[in-house]
């Protein structure tokens, strides 16, 4: 069972982070960032090639935080980059690096990044790729037998601000029922959105935890006091920041919840 | 139908220029239908390279034909005498037909006047969309007539992505979400259940070169005897 899934279960509230790999590679200033962030968060959430701008790959990111900043390490890995072979292989590694947390999504498409002529892959959709590391942690991948389990705790995305909802909760049970262990939000706009999927979806057989992202030239102000509702009202097991911009102010933002 | 895109003029010019005499080639099915690649379109891409080569006193012809389908060989016989008048053929039928002009005319060097883009259909007048990527192994049933593999950029087949916005898709905001048009009609016909189970990966060996024998055909075609 990893740290973060024992956190989740044991604490009313948890908070985690997301850190981008190094758009280059030198991997020096993300290990000190998460070492510095390593007490204060349950968790580090390693983006995998964010809005589809390649950077270095959440493996080698993933092993240097476990190994080097003594993180609780989430490691995000898309559907749009590998295929089924790809997926599998860079799984094992993830168990072998010690990554035991595992964030499965489909990603953003190609033309939202930087090189929006690449070839999009999208061999598994998430809910397969949930499939895929739950047989994993049985021994197996989608072709038979392996020669051992790798084991992870599986976190998938919601976007309960998605309009219509009906979709979405479709897509929700079908992760639900493919292992998903833990939820994390697409980033929130504001709280309505949220409380009206928790009506709709009723109570959840897993923890949600609520995404906010401070934008780009922005200042935390909003997505503090989002969270801090959040917690207050118990609307979330937990708030999970990004801040793209300024990563490096993120202990600091941390330190106010 | 098969739905074709002239290719811009400049690509055309610059891959007809080392050739004499060019027979330029329509085909009077898909791509006449969509107003690439039929007669009118060859007879009027042959006029406009000619003006261009008169202009660039380059000694240039350019002949015109059509034919019914290049996809067919007994079509594509008809052509045996005017291709023999030419050093190339630049062909502005679908991929097929190129490729399959290209194969009964082997000594001849065949070009593409045009991009094949999709198969579609006739939304309104001049406008044609995508609804098929032949992929072998069709979902339609299960999904309420609407395909997941052509719709969804990212070809999901267990719903919406999370990029789903007020039913519209998070590549552009003015393109429907394929899963929110799949959720409606289910809705709409009560089928909803159809989406229930997990689809699972899907088999991809259809990106293999694919070839069919109709099943009438198939002691024809079947090991000689």
């Amino acid at each position: 069972m990893s740290k973060f899934s024992q956190a989740l279960a044991a604490k009313d509230f948890v908070l985690t982070v997301e850190l981008d790999p190094p758009r280059g590679p030198e991997l020096g200033p993300l290990t000190e960032l998460a070492k510095e962030l390593a007490g204060k968060v349950d968790a580090v959430v390693i983006s995998d090639n964010r809005e589809a701008h390649a950077r270095l790959s959440p493996l080698m990111a993933g092993q240097a935080l476990v190994q080097h900043a003594g993180a609780e390490v989430v490691m995000t890995l898309t559907c749009r980059d590998r295929n089924r072979l790809a997926l599998t292989s860079d799984l094992l590694a993830a168990a072998a690096a010690g990554v035991g947390n595992l964030m499965l999504v489909s990603g953003d498409f190609v033309s939202l990044g930087d090189q929006p002529g690449a070839k999009p892959v999208y061999d598994l959709d998430s809910v397969q790729l949930l499939q895929l590391a739950a047989e994993l942690g049985q021994g197996r991948d989608l072709a038979g037998g392996l020669e051992g389990p790798a084991i992870f705790f599986l976190g998938a995305s919601l976007a309960p601000e998605a309009r219509p909802l009906g979709p979405q909760l479709i897509k929700l049970k079908k992760k639900l029922a493919a292992g998903a262990g833990f939820l994390i939000t697409k980033p929130l706009r504001g709280l309505e959105g949220l409380k009206e999927f928790a009506s709709v979806a009723g109570e959840l057989p897993v923890k949600l935890i609520a995404g906010l992202e401070v934008a780009a030239g922005a200042e935390p102000a909003e997505a503090l006091a989002l969270a801090k509702e959040i917690k207050a009202a118990g609307l979330a097991a937990g708030v999970h920041l990004a801040w793209p911009g300024e990563p490096q102010r993120l202990p600091e933002l941390v330190g106010q919840l | 139908m098969i739905v074709a895109q002239r290719k811009p003029f400049a690509e055309i010019a610059a891959a007809v220029a080392g050739h004499r005499r060019v027979l330029v080639a329509g085909c009077g099915t898909c791509v006449a239908v969509c107003l690439t690649g039929g007669e009118k379109e060859a007879g009027i891409l042959a006029a406009q390279l000619d003006i261009a080569a008169q202009l660039k006193e380059r000694e240039q012809a350019f002949g015109v034909a059509c034919v019914e389908r290049q996809c067919d060989r007994e079509f594509l016989d008809e052509l045996a005498a005017q291709v023999a008048e030419h050093d190339a053929v630049l062909s502005l039928a679908c991929g097929a037909g190129i490729q399959f002009l290209a194969e009964r005319y082997p000594d001849t060097p065949v070009l593409a006047g045009v991009n094949t883009t999709f198969i579609g259909i006739n939304d309104e007048v001049g406008v044609w969309g995508e609804r098929c990527r032949s992929c072998r192994d069709c979902v339609l049933t299960v999904t309420g007539g609407v395909c997941p593999i052509a719709l969804c950029p990212k070809g999901m087949l267990n719903g919406p992505c999370g990029g789903a916005e007020d039913g519209k898709c998070e590549t552009d905001r003015e393109r429907d979400c394929a899963w929110t048009l799949i959720y409606q009609r289910l809705e709409n016909t009560g089928r909803l259940a159809n989406l229930e189970p997990i689809i699972t990966a899907r088999n991809h060996q259809a990106s293999l070169p694919g070839r069919q024998v109709h099943p009438a055909y198939e002691r024809r075609y079947s090991a000689h005897e």
